[in-house]
């Protein structure tokens, strides 16, 4: 299994290091997104992505403007709608005003539901965005292997740095104002992180892979993990872990990686919560005796 | 020194020589457009252990979060010392704190959140989290999946991540809100103990009336845009209570002589 994989190597090199280096940063950042309680953010962010792609394709359809033509600007659509989508989701809900959750729903509709009917004439329009929804990540390159892991190592970097702060904005943002910190700039600058790298991932990973990487492996860690701040080890190391073994199984065996990803995650947390529920009963047994 | 964030002026001089840590002049408070609270003039001097009264909406939070520089003055001038006042010498104990409990946190990593914008040496960690554990009546517990404390414990908890920066200033918000008497008398000792034998000065917020009666060396009273302070016997009178209170003050009042609940 590990020989065909490894003789895979020159043609995916650079697919399974960039598939392995979403993985990291999108479970680093999902620790923020699980520490909040905003699992439904992650997948408005994502499927607005999708409809930045739509949006893109669309005007390449109706307009005869050369800039538009670029792949380059799909991807930035891509991006943006992701960051505005985040963004829109960091504002503060003023008294009368609509939640932040109803937002998040709206947006997460009109990304499911225009790009179709943007694309619904367009073969090869309807074809990217099913590549999107589906998920391959074979398509991607030297090039996004450079920008995963300058994203990662950047995140890490801060993380390291910003820890204890990111865990006290989570926790108590009326504390973490109390103690200096600035509530708007936080909100604004972790809903930042958040879209560009969903943003970015997407247009590489695709919206499943992306999504499960962000939510699951982050939410197995929350279930392992004692405390906030190991979170920010544990995920990430899932991260990596299920998607190695699932790039080498699906080699071999033939499957779609990023789908093998996500079920493998999805079983990791599903044992997470065993774990959680056979270490209560033992520590009540215990305590019984 | 000016804050441009929130007017407050750091200042040592002849007043802060005189012990004063916070101090409000002529102070309009309120956010653009409303004022909650207008020509506060306040001292409070170190070692002092003040309540903020008064009902429900009557701008005591928003006193509170000017104190802290968090809400910026509308007019007036304010100043404290940053030897004893300076936000990173200020402990706060909010009204509640409401995460997620699926948010696995010990007691010990909640407590060391506290830390975060003090100015503690990275190497008194562990004593200043020990410390302020035990002062809270939470020694031996820092292991402790925080969810598995009881209500009055979590309050502790909330206290001792405020201690853990070794404050100069303690500000209480209204904590005892909900907890069963026998808690809230706990939760008072606890503070009493650290003011008396801390030297600690403490601003506590609360619209209980009685509470103020049994601790408080000084006291604010805010009512009617207005805020009422001194000492405990100059402003806990039936003419004021009416004015901050309402067609409430007969009642305060008899809580004023019985010490009994408002």
């Amino acid at each position: 299994m590990i020989e065909a994989f490894l003789a895979s190597w020159p043609l995916f090199g650079d697919t399974y290091l960039a598939g392995w280096a979403v993985a990291c940063l999108l479970s680093v950042v999902g620790v923020q997104v699980v520490a909040r309680d905003q699992i439904f953010l992650g997948a408005a962010v994502s499927q607005a992505s999708t409809l930045g792609t739509a949006v893109a394709i669309w005007l390449q359809g109706v307009t005869v403007i050369h800039a538009f033509q670029a792949d380059a600007v799909t991807f930035l659509f891509a991006v943006t709608a992701s960051l505005l989508t985040a963004l829109a989701s960091a504002r503060e809900a003023k008294p009368g005003g609509e939640s932040a959750e109803a937002v998040t729903g709206w947006i997460f509709l009109v990304g499911s539901s225009v790009p179709v009917l943007l694309l619904a004439h367009s073969p090869h329009g309807l074809e990217e965005v099913h590549r999107i929804l589906f998920s391959s990540i074979l398509g991607a390159s030297r090039t996004d292997v450079w920008l995963f892991g300058g994203l990662l190592g950047a995140s890490l970097v801060a993380v390291w740095q910003l820890r204890d702060r990111i865990v006290l904005y989570a926790m108590d943002p009326e504390m973490a104002a109390a103690v200096g910190m600035r509530p708007a700039l936080w909100r604004v600058g972790l809903a930042a992180w958040l879209g560009l790298a969903v943003g970015l991932s997407i247009h590489s990973a695709g919206m499943i892979y992306s999504f499960g990487c962000l939510v699951l492996p982050a939410m197995a860690a929350r279930k392992l993990c004692r405390e906030v701040r190991p979170m920010f080890v544990v995920a990430p190391v899932l991260g990596l872990a299920t998607a190695i073994i699932a790039f080498v199984v699906a080699n071999t065996v033939d499957l779609p990686p990023a789908q093998l990803t996500v079920a493998l995650q999805c079983g990791v947390l599903a044992v997470a919560w065993l774990w959680v529920r056979l270490r209560s009963g033992l520590s009540a047994v215990g305590d019984a005796g | 020194m000016r804050s441009a964030e929130s007017g407050l002026e750091s200042y040592q001089g002849p007043e802060t020589e005189k012990g004063v840590v916070l101090r409000l002049s002529g102070a309009r408070v309120g956010y653009p457009g409303t004022v909650v609270l207008r020509d506060v003039d306040l001292e409070i001097r170190k070692g002092e252990f003040w309540f903020l009264l008064g009902p429900n909406g009557s701008g005591k939070t928003t006193l509170l979060r000017t104190l802290l520089g968090l809400t910026p003055l509308l007019a007036g001038r304010a100043v404290r010392d940053p030897r004893h006042a300076a936000l990173a010498r200020t402990g706060f104990v909010p009204q509640q704190c409401s995460f997620s409990p699926a948010l696995p946190t010990s007691v010990r990593e909640f407590v060391s959140l506290g830390r975060i914008g003090g100015d503690r040496p990275r190497a008194e960690r562990e004593a200043d989290i020990a410390w302020a554990l035990e002062r809270s009546g939470l020694g031996g517990l820092a292991a402790r999946d925080y969810w598995s404390l009881s209500g009055g414990q979590r309050r502790r908890a909330l206290v001792a991540r405020a201690l853990v920066r070794r404050p100069s200033l303690l500000v209480v918000d209204e904590p005892t809100e909900g907890m069963d008497v026998a808690s809230q008398d706990d939760f008072l000792e606890t503070l009493e103990t650290l003011h008396r034998d801390g030297g600690s000065t403490v601003l506590f917020i609360t619209h209980h009336l009685e509470i103020a009666v049994r601790y408080a060396t000084h006291v604010a009273l805010a009512g009617e845009g207005r805020v009422l302070a001194g000492t405990r016997d100059e402003v806990l009178q039936p003419a004021a209570l009416a004015r901050a209170f309402g067609n409430r003050a007969a009642t305060m009042a008899r809580a004023l002589a019985t010490g009994s609940e408002a």
